[in-house]
């Protein structure tokens, strides 16, 4: 495959609903009081509970298996900072780009940061791919 | 850059990449002497060295390597 077919620029909008929020920690078990507890958040210098940082992981998923112009993929590897922190509906702006290609080894890797509605990086980060 | 020192360079990432601060190589290693190098961390390495060089391969390219010294001279020739 041309990898160059990859190369462009995506974007997609992401909301933490309760739905996700809701999933997430049933499919994670995570209970700490900063997700769960306002009071425990609101004593930690938050206004609310903090969304589960690994949400945004999640996100990145859909980017990959449903965003790209091929579902023949598979992700190597991925890593993400987190810069400010993500709240109940936030509505959370997600653009990637390509980095860079190794088309030795059919590989991409994308950036990607999360802008939240006030348009503040939440968080960025890499995911290496590979075409199979 | 001579050899020598692309070797150098190259066993620093096959270190990092493969997570073995023990790993020694040499112009002779081949897959096999590595127990780490399998056909993902491949990937990983080519991708690690591609980008600490600044250069590409293709894929025709990664098919005659037999060994390091093979792929030293390669990365020498670019």
């Amino acid at each position: 495959m041309d990898l160059s077919v990859f190369n462009k620029e995506y974007q997609h909008q992401f909301v933490v609903t309760q739905t996700v929020y809701d999933a997430f920690q049933q499919s994670s078990g995570d209970h700490n009081p900063l997700h769960t507890n306002q009071e425990f958040a609101q004593s930690k210098g938050f206004p609310e509970c903090v969304m589960y940082g690994n949400i945004l992981n999640g996100f990145v998923s859909y980017f990959i298996g449903m965003m790209l112009p091929t579902p023949d993929v598979i992700i190597h590897s991925q890593d993400i900072a987190y810069k400010n922190p993500v709240f109940l509906n936030d509505q959370l702006d997600f653009s990637a780009t390509v980095e860079d290609i190794s088309e030795a080894v059919n590989t991409i890797i994308f950036k990607y940061v999360f802008r939240n509605q006030k348009g503040k990086v939440v968080a960025k980060g890499h995911v290496q791919i590979g075409v199979i | 850059m001579d050899t020598n020192q692309i070797l150098a360079d190259v066993q620093e990432i096959f270190r990092d990449v493969l997570d073995n601060e023990d790993i020694e190589i040499n112009f002779e290693t081949v897959a096999d002497d590595v127990e780490e190098w399998d056909s993902l961390s491949h990937i990983q390495l080519i991708v690690a060295i591609e980008k600490h060089f600044k250069i590409k391969f293709n894929s025709k390219e990664l098919m005659e390597w037999k060994t390091v010294g093979d792929m030293i001279d390669c990365i020498a020739a670019k």
